[in-house]
């Protein structure tokens, strides 16, 4: 198609009529001329236009070979169509405004997902370059990552190698200014590298973060400063408490930044200030390096390779690398097959939903097309191809789908926002205080995703109606038949059935979800969370906390504890007996002799440690009554020797005991350390701390916790600033760990509920149409004598056999799909019976109250009207 | 009388319509049939159903251009005239139709 060409198809797209006109005056100029040449040979007038004719041959034939030629049939024939549907449409604004609102519904929550998606997964960071940015770290032969220091960063940096440039952060968590708040220690070079600027102020430079200590300084995030410092104008030059250390806030990092991580932080300090802010404590750091331009990744990973097993060679085995991990950082989360397996199930059951509505969509379609079935053949006849009338009915679909996206972009919108404040709403109030508000906008991923998915929806709902009302016969319906060879009931049976189906397995789901959210809640997790606090203390001030928490009159008792329960997984060490030589993994925990007591974990034999024990760092133990039985099966555990062993493949530099032979003196309850969903903890040993040693603090306090705790707050905050760096009451954290199964949970009775409906709704409809096209019979049965118990019960049986077959199909799905989560979901009893058949007797229950209307319409049919009719 | 004449060879209608606009100035349809008719000396005969249905093919090819004129008569038409590219076109085809009038005479004395 050249310049012309295309110049003239615009031409005859908009200047139709006058294209028309030309062609027109110009062959009528030509006939003219021929006429003319036939008159002056000596014909009359008549004969000589006559003549003209007969020589030029089939004018139209001509006009319509030179339109063709014009190129704008397509468009032409597609404006014709779209016009002819609209006036349709407009006969029928019920239909229509279902259509839009059931297809809307459908794509606006899969959008929704989608924005959530495309968001975290797609959307690069909004850097300098993101696609350059790889994290960077090594890991030993057992594959556990190596922990930076500053010393690695320091010999990275002078490599040279591989990166442009590279960078170290870390994460901290603490108080600033009395709340819960995120931050990041980051090299100098962080905002430089990144080439991110300062909405106001500036932001971090690598002169502030030269020495040590030297430079108390921070950046805040926009975000942060907008939603906890009220867009205070004046913010940069005030100085904030950051776990009791004053830091000068220089800047406000641009808006839309969040640093790299899916938990966006509040605020950035130089790392060199990891000193002040966390005293004592090692740094854990993570590399990010930006690949020097024409190194591919490949090559990079090879010389990062070689460059780590030479740094680590003369270090003893666990510490040499092995392998290193070079890993995209162009967006929050990197697109990788477990992302995507990790996001399919949710995206499976969206997809059903939208589905359903499909599915719900063409039986409603399929049903129009019966009752334009008399059209449709008239047109057959007369010769329209078949061809031509799917497109017709296809842009029907299309002109159904388009404000069908548009709307649902509207349910997107208004479910992301209705979420974010669920959300909010529902989670554990110190975890909503350190999450920053969400934004989730809409991008052009999003816009592109909502036009495919509006298209291919409209396929879906209208291919299978479209081919199957243009198969009408066309002798019949010359005859004026219009219905005797069209079976489309076994198509709208096929789609209800699918419809019950995916609705079967959805809420068979939902109720193994549900079932598994309530059942962790009342899971035994073996000590007592309800007033129960803990703390976090910056060490400077702990002996001066402690002594004031000792005679508050609100704390009942204190323990300290190395790891707190349901915080993660323990430390592993590698335990025997001192007679056997069989080995046994178990992690291990250090807590003050009150920590049995204040959690109320009961010591099954034995006893806690003493306090002398405790302080003199004694070699005894108490071990857990699965450990006990694990090293003991048959004998006393109490005054057993366990031999202890570090485990090179899970050494996390937690403190180990100095000894290797420890004495049990008690065996405790059983309790779930690590957290709900993961279940009872293997072998656990404890050993003996102090409370003035480290570790957390565990408070079991009197009275309403949340007015204990924030009365020791003030009390502690005012005394000694900066002291207190966590403060929760356990409750949280149980809440915390069911949390995510909750919100499983609320999402699958939406669309368990949403699917129920869609489902109710297509088999009513399918029902409604069946009576309609049985009457004649129906009322032929009554005029026999039928009864109109036995006319609703054929009615109810149609419904019930579709039920049968799809609630058998969707339980089946479901115990396929159980199978398959079963292995990795292992604190959901996949195979629940109860909720499967809750989700059966829903389904059929549904089914029979769908088909209830129906079926009293059939009881309702007057025989000798119905008769009358032929 | 129409027996005697031959219709054009299907193709060859392009290749004569350039032709024709080629050594005169602008013509309308009318006068383009009229002209490759008499040149043939009435041996050719062409399908004026299939005149305008060509005229506009090569207006959308860009090799000829039209424009609304007053005819001969006084009579609103539209004129048709050659353009640069028409001009390598015909040339092209000029030469194609050389090769393949030969090769097929060449054929038909050997064969």
């Amino acid at each position: 198609m050249n310049r012309h060409d295309l110049l003239l198809r615009i031409r005859g797209l908009f200047l139709r009529r006058r294209a028309e006109q030309e062609l027109d005056d110009e062959l009528r100029f030509h006939l003219e001329m021929s006429a003319q040449k036939n008159a002056a040979g000596g014909a009359s007038s008549e004969e000589a236009a006559r003549l003209a004719r007969v020589r030029f041959g089939g004018i139209d034939r001509a006009k319509e070979d030179c339109r063709t030629v014009r190129g704008t049939q397509l468009v032409e024939s597609t404006l014709r169509d779209i016009q002819y549907a609209l006036r349709g449409f407009r006969r029928s604004p019920l239909f229509v405004l279902t259509v839009v609102g059931t297809i809307a519904l459908g794509l606006g929550l899969n959008t929704a997902l989608f924005t959530i998606f495309s968001t975290y997964v797609l959307r690069p960071l909004s850097v300098h370059d993101p696609s350059s940015l790889y994290s960077f770290a090594w890991a030993n032969r057992s594959g556990s990552e190596h922990r930076f220091s500053w010393r690695d960063f320091e010999k990275l940096r002078e490599t040279n190698l591989a990166f442009s440039e590279v960078m170290a952060t870390e994460y901290l968590f603490g108080r600033m200014d009395g709340r819960p708040m995120s931050g990041e220690l980051v090299t100098g070079n962080y905002f430089k590298m990144l080439g991110v600027s300062a909405a106001r102020g500036r932001t971090l430079l690598p002169e502030d973060a030269a020495a040590p200590g030297k430079d108390p300084v921070m950046v805040l995030s926009y975000i942060t400063w907008r939603n906890k410092f009220g867009s205070d104008p004046n913010i940069v030059g005030k100085k904030l408490v950051v776990r009791g250390y004053p830091l000068q806030v220089i800047g406000v990092a641009k808006e839309g930044f969040g640093g790299l991580v899916s938990a966006p932080p509040d605020y950035w300090a130089p790392l060199t200030m990891a000193g002040q802010l966390e005293p004592g404590a090692d740094l854990r750091l993570w590399i990010i390096g930006r690949l020097q331009p024409g190194w591919s990744l490949s090559q990079a990973r090879a010389a990062l390779a070689i460059w780590a097993k030479q740094e680590t060679a003369d270090l003893p085995d666990p510490e040499k690398a092995a392998s290193v991990i070079l890993q995209s950082n162009a967006t929050t989360i990197r697109l990788s097959p477990q992302v995507i397996i990790a996001f399919s199930p949710l995206m499976t059951a969206f997809g059903l939903v939208l589905l359903l509505a499909c599915a719900n969509v063409a039986n409603m379609l399929l049903a129009r097309a019966m009752a334009r079935q008399r059209e449709i053949g008239i047109r057959l006849s007369l010769g329209a191809g078949r061809r031509r009338l799917i497109r017709q009915l296809l842009t029907e679909s299309v002109l159904l789908a388009i404000p069908a996206g548009l709307a649902g972009f509207l349910v997107s919108r208004g479910s992301i926002d209705l979420g974010v404040r669920a959300m909010f709403a529902t989670l554990p109030s110190d975890m909503a205080e350190l999450i920053p508000a969400v934004s989730l906008p809409p991008d052009v991923r999003v816009f592109v995703f909502m036009l495919i998915a509006a298209l291919v929806s409209a396929f879906l709902f209208g291919l299978a109606p479209a081919i199957q009302s243009t198969r009408a016969n066309v002798m019949l319906a010359a005859r004026g038949e219009f219905t005797s060879d069209v079976r489309p009931m076994r198509l709208r049976n096929a789609l209800v059935i699918g419809q019950i189906t995916v609705c079967a397995l959805l809420l068979i789901c939902t109720g193994v979800m549900i079932r598994g959210a309530r059942e962790m809640r009342n899971v035994e997790i073996g000590f007592r969370t309800r007033g129960t606090l803990f703390i976090e203390l910056s060490d400077k001030d702990r002996p001066k906390v402690l002594s004031h928490l000792a005679i508050a009159p609100a704390v009942e008792g204190i323990a300290a504890v190395q790891s707190i329960p349901l915080d993660g997984m323990l430390p592993n060490l590698i335990i025997s007996t001192g007679d056997r030589p069989r080995t046994v993994n178990a992690w291990h925990n250090h807590v003050s002799p009150e920590f049995f007591n204040v959690l109320e974990i009961p010591i099954l034999e034995g006893r806690s440690f003493t306090r002398e024990e405790a302080a003199a760092g004694a070699p005894v133990a108490v071990i857990s009554e699965l450990a006990a039985r694990t090293l003991w099966p048959k004998a006393d555990a109490v005054g057993g020797q366990i031999r202890v062993q570090r485990d090179p493949q899970s050494d996390w530099g937690e403190p180990l005991p100095k000894y290797r032979a420890v004495r049990v003196v008690g065996v405790a309850r059983n309790i779930i350390s690590c957290s709900i969903p993961y279940g009872p903890d293997p072998a656990l040993i404890y050993f003996p701390s102090t409370l003035a040693g480290s570790g957390s603090l565990m408070l079991r306090v009197r009275g309403d916790v949340e007015t204990v705790r924030r009365a020791l707050v003030s009390d502690l905050d005012t005394m000694f600033p900066g002291a207190v760096n966590q403060i929760h009451p356990m409750d949280q954290a149980f809440e915390l760990n069911v949390y995510p199964f909750r919100v499983a949970a609320w999402v699958g009775s939406t669309l368990g509920g949403l699917a129920l409906l869609l489902t109710l709704s297509g088999i009513y409809g399918v029902l409604s149409y069946l009576i309609t096209q049985r009457t004649k019979e129906i009322g032929i049965r009554m005029a026999l004598g039928a009864t109109t118990g036995e006319v609703t019960r054929l009615v109810l049986r149609q419904s019930g056999r579709l039920a049968a077959v799809g609630v058998a199909l969707g339980t089946a799905l479901a115990l396929g799909v159980s199978r398959l989560f079963a292995s990795h979901l292992v604190f959901l009893n996949t195979f629940d019976s109860v909720a499967y058949t809750a989700g059966v007797m829903l389904v059929v229950a549904a089914s029979l109250a769908a088909a209830y209307f129906p079926s009293r319409r059939a009881a309702r049919i007057d025989p000798i009207a119905t008769l009358r009719y032929d | 009388m129409a027996q005697s004449k031959l219709d054009l060879l299907q193709g060859t209608l392009d290749l004569l319509i350039l032709r024709t606009l080629e050594s005169s100035q602008a013509l309308h349809g009318w006068a383009i049939s009229e002209r490759i008719e008499q040149i043939s000396q009435d041996v050719l005969r062409v399908n004026q159903g299939s005149l305008y249905p060509a005229l506009h093919r090569l207006e959308h090819q860009g090799w000829i251009k039209a424009e609304w004129g007053v005819s001969e008569l006084g009579r609103r038409a539209r004129f048709y005239r050659l353009t640069l590219s028409g001009r390598k076109q015909l040339e092209l085809e000029t030469n194609d139709w050389e090769r393949l009038s030969a090769a097929i005479g060449r054929v038909l004395k050997m064969a």
